[in-house]
């Protein structure tokens, strides 16, 4: 019986996944549990996997479509059976049947029309949807007709963008003569000849076609998945919000020196890193509105801290999130970091682990970095950035002048939200916890302020 | 002076790039220590060429009762090829002059060596806003003991020896030695080939070198593979096979055991060009080597060594000075031995296509089912090799032995510049009866 296989619900604030890649296709024959397809959320990738055992009988989707959480994304079952009553609304399901490649295809003869190729210059071609919206001239379509150009895909230049003969000669100038073997490959992989081949007198061979987009000496590849939505979320930031960053530095001597003594104790490790954070947790107490997410017409102050720690994933930037950090002790506080860092290198991170932040860190120290402006994560308002150790002079309460571990800070804030000033007193609070009271719980310090 | 285009060294890189260069308006000078032509006419292809058909002619002369033709006494006056050898070069080079003329093309007797900015030759020196250096290649001499005495002689030594000897021993079963022992077996020299590695012609197709090997030797040449030389004392030429030292008598011996690009005497060390003793100067897929405006073409290059790459690399440079886009396709370069039979290939062998990622399928038959071919060439052993591509069909390699198949590979070439695949092939016409057909029929055995 037809089974049909969903898109599974990835957290609760997910309501559609994008399906960046499919592994199976129709005809496949797969095992309840084989890996069907690549998705992914707005914060990680995920394998769909196969609820159902049988033949792959269709797939609704193309890679890359965004489809909605619980619906059918394929049908498995026993070959012949009807799918139909699984299609999901607005998905076409019409295959475009997959050329044996071992054996030669009649239907494909050597003097079929050579298909058009967009070159990725001028004589551009428009999408078949909006094509011909005002016509071909006669004597361009006579002339299309003649070197085997679809002249109704092409962008005209003539009056209102009908498409006229100069439109057909760019077009097949920009074009260059395919080999035959270059054809196969064009119409088997989709792939398109460079403005000039390497073969005879410029003739593209099979080994000059390449991805539609591509560039002369370099990798050129889709932005999509993860990439595609970080890319989205940082234009977003930068477009939406009004980012001011501050930039200040501490004295890591106290750091240092806690981490030692927590080692001669016996005491489990804990990074800066780790008392970076605690200090965030302490000051955010005293500061409560740099806790906040601004909504545009409205600013919510958070009453707990839910963590964001920016981590360097082979996926690219992930920032899982330590939720109530607020309510954790150091070495518990450090052990979630620690946990939910793995996981996003490892690619098991959770989509629940991946929203809700509501205060980010993120550290370029251990690169060398000296000093950088981090961008935030809206709808946060602060953000905070930590640079590498550099040995900078101190005057020391003895009037002598020393040299110290000093670590730089750069904290961006949306100046919609909050102002320089209260950010700047919020920085202040934080280095004071580090300078003076590493790792040590909010509760024990607050009021000294 | 000031030249638009210098050109060193007047081989078939050298007279093509110049002529081309001319012919597109440049100032062109063409310089040549020695005779104009290069090793291809003067020291290689011409000569070697007109002595395979002075003795072809020969052993069809006593062969030929098969065709009823009767040849009472026969004789072979090894002088006359030789006069007839040296016409045709004298022709071809008065050829190159009045061609040099007519394309305005100044020509310079001497060694030129390249400085910045140009070149100089006979104590003068020259500017040049682009420069091709296509010198050639000389034979490689390997060190063994004794190689010096007089009877050991290289591929430009034998080409002046007039006189039959009573036994010849080659050392080296590449192109070079396989012409000769053809040239000196078909006219009743008994010929020993010493060849270091397991089969002749490593650089073929294995199956197309054995058949070529036992052609051979029915015109008497031995073959002794996996010989390695040790000396030469006397007449006697020792060298180690099966685990032992041996030894054969010899009045004549050649050495072809490769060729090395001429790049010293040049000044390449004091200009900075990048290149190297053996593999030589190093160049693009354009002929551009690491100077801006210097150029390289031919065997000095140490790609191909054929005159008819020579010659193709030396247009893709001209193409390239003059604004043309252009560039070298070895994948696609012919290659010949000019033996009898011939054996003429281009592209890609199956060992090659595999390593190269290609899902490969091929096709060969002998060239005994061709009627043209057997009628010709009544108990010879030919045969044609096609490997494919077997995802798009598209023919990567041509591999043949039999007759005169070096008129027919230059199909196979065009077949491959222009990527034909199977389908297109079969609709090609071929006239009958052609030997060529076999390049048609070929196709039904691919599997």
């Amino acid at each position: 019986m037809a089974t049909p296989v969903i898109m599974p619900r990835q957290g609760q604030s997910v309501e559609s996944c994008i399906l960046t890649e499919w592994k199976v296709q129709s005809g496949d024959a797969v095992a309840e549990g084989d890996v069907l397809a690549v998705i992914e959320t707005d914060k990680a990738s995920f394998d769909l996997e196969s609820t159902a055992s049988g033949t792959v009988l269709e797939l609704f989707w193309d890679a890359d479509d965004d489809v909605p959480v619980l619906a059918n994304v394929l049908v498995i079952g026993d070959e012949g059976e009807d799918v139909a009553e699984f299609r999901p609304a607005g998905t076409g399901g019409a295959e475009v049947p997959v050329v044996d490649s071992t054996t030669p295809n009649p239907s494909l003869p050597a003097t079929e029309t050579p298909v058009p190729f967009s070159s990725g210059t001028p004589p551009s071609v428009s999408t078949a949807s909006n094509a011909s919206s005002v016509g071909v001239s006669p004597r361009a379509r006579k002339k299309a007709i003649k070197f085997g150009v679809d002249a109704e895909i092409l962008v005209g230049t003539g009056p209102g963008g009908r498409v006229i003969e100069r439109d057909v000669d760019a077009f097949i100038a920009s074009t260059p003569r395919l080999s035959a073997a270059a054809r196969v490959r064009a119409q088997k992989d989709g792939l398109e000849p460079p403005l000039r081949g390497s073969g005879i007198a410029g003739m593209a061979l099979a080994t000059d076609m390449r991805e539609p987009g591509a560039i002369d000496g370099a990798d050129v590849e889709q932005v999509k998945g993860i990439r595609k939505l970080i890319a989205e979320r940082m234009m977003q930031s930068l477009q939406g919000t009004a980012q001011l960053t501050l930039h200040s530095s501490f004295d890591a001597t106290a750091c240092q020196l806690m981490r030692k003594k927590r080692l001669a104790d016996g005491e489990s490790k804990v990074s800066i890193n780790d008392l970076i954070a605690k200090a965030i947790l302490s000051a955010l107490k005293i500061h409560p509105e740099m806790n906040a997410h601004f909504l545009g017409d409205r600013l919510a102050v958070f009453h707990e801290v839910n963590l964001g720690i920016a981590v360097d994933s082979p996926r690219g930037l992930m920032v899982p999130v330590i939720e109530d950090a607020s309510k954790m002790s150091l070495e518990m506080l450090s052990s979630e970091i620690k946990k939910k860092a793995v996981a996003c290198r490892d690619g098991t991170i959770q989509p629940d682990d991946l929203s809700g932040g509501t205060f980010t860190l993120t550290n370029l120290g251990m690169l060398g970095v000296e000093n950088f402006t981090p961008v935030l994560n809206p709808p946060e308002i602060a953000i905070l950035g930590v640079g590498g150790i550099c040995v900078k002079p101190k005057r020391l309460e003895n009037e002598e002048v020393s040299f110290v571990d000093q670590i730089s800070l750069s904290l961006t804030i949306d100046h919609q939200a909050i102002d320089g000033a209260p950010a700047a007193r919020f920085l202040q609070t934080f280095v004071n916890h580090l300078e003076n009271h590493p790792g040590e719980d909010p509760s024990n310090i607050e009021g000294e302020e | 002076m000031k030249y638009d285009f210098a050109v060193i060294g007047a081989g078939p890189a050298g007279y093509v790039a110049a002529k081309k260069a001319a012919t597109a308006g440049l100032k062109v000078v063409m310089v040549e220590k020695k005779k104009l032509g290069g090793v291809c006419l003067n020291e290689g292809c011409v000569p070697s060429k007109t002595l395979l058909q002075a003795a072809k002619t020969y052993h069809h002369a006593k062969h030929g009762s098969i065709f009823g033709v009767e040849a009472g006494s026969l004789s072979f006056n090894f002088g006359k090829a030789h006069a007839h050898k040296n016409s045709v070069m004298d022709r071809m080079r008065e050829g190159i002059v009045g061609l040099m003329k007519k394309n305005k093309v100044e020509v310079i007797e001497g060694e030129a060596t390249l400085i910045k900015g140009g070149f100089s030759v006979n104590g003068e020196s020259h500017e040049a806003e682009n420069i091709l250096l296509c010198t050639g290649s000389s034979p490689a001499i390997p060190p063994i003991p004794g190689i010096e005495a007089d009877h050991i002689v290289d591929s430009t030594g034998i080409l002046d020896n007039e006189k039959l000897p009573e036994k010849l021993v080659i050392v080296g079963g590449g192109v070079i030695g396989c012409e000769f022992a053809c040239v000196y077996g078909s006219v009743g020299v008994p010929v020993v080939v010493l060849e270091a590695m397991p089969e002749i012609c490593p650089n073929l197709d294995s199956e197309i070198a054995a058949i070529l090997r036992k052609e051979l030797e029915k015109k008497g040449v031995t073959f002794l593979l996996g010989a390695k030389v040790e000396s030469f004392e006397g007449n006697s030429v020792r060298y180690h096979l099966d685990g032992e030292s041996k030894e054969t008598e010899a009045d004549l011996v050649l050495v072809a055991t490769g060729r090395r690009p001429n790049v010293s005497g040049l000044g390449l060390e004091d200009i900075g060009l990048d290149f190297d003793p053996r593999g030589g100067v190093r160049v693009d897929e354009k002929g551009a080597t690491n100077l801006p405006g210097v150029w390289a073409a031919g065997d000095v290059t140490g790609q191909a060594w054929l005159a008819h790459a020579a010659s193709r690399m030396a247009e893709v440079v001209v193409h390239n000075i003059t604004g043309q886009k252009d560039q070298m396709r070895h994948d696609t370069m012919p290659a010949v031995v000019y033996t009898s039979p011939e054996v003429a290939v281009v592209g890609l062998t199956k060992e090659e296509a595999i390593e190269r990622g290609f899902k490969v399928k091929t096709g060969k038959i002998p060239m005994a089912i061709n009627a043209r071919y057997i009628a010709e060439n009544p108990g010879e052993t030919g045969m044609c090799k096609v490997v494919l591509d077997a995802d798009t069909n598209r023919l990567l390699g041509v591999h043949m032995v039999g007759g005169a198949c070096s008129e027919m590979i230059f199909g196979a070439v065009t077949m491959l510049e222009t990527e034909l695949r199977e389908e297109e092939i079969e609709e090609i016409v071929f006239p009958h009866p052609t030997t060529s057909e076999i390049m048609k029929d070929v196709f039904m055995a691919v599997r």
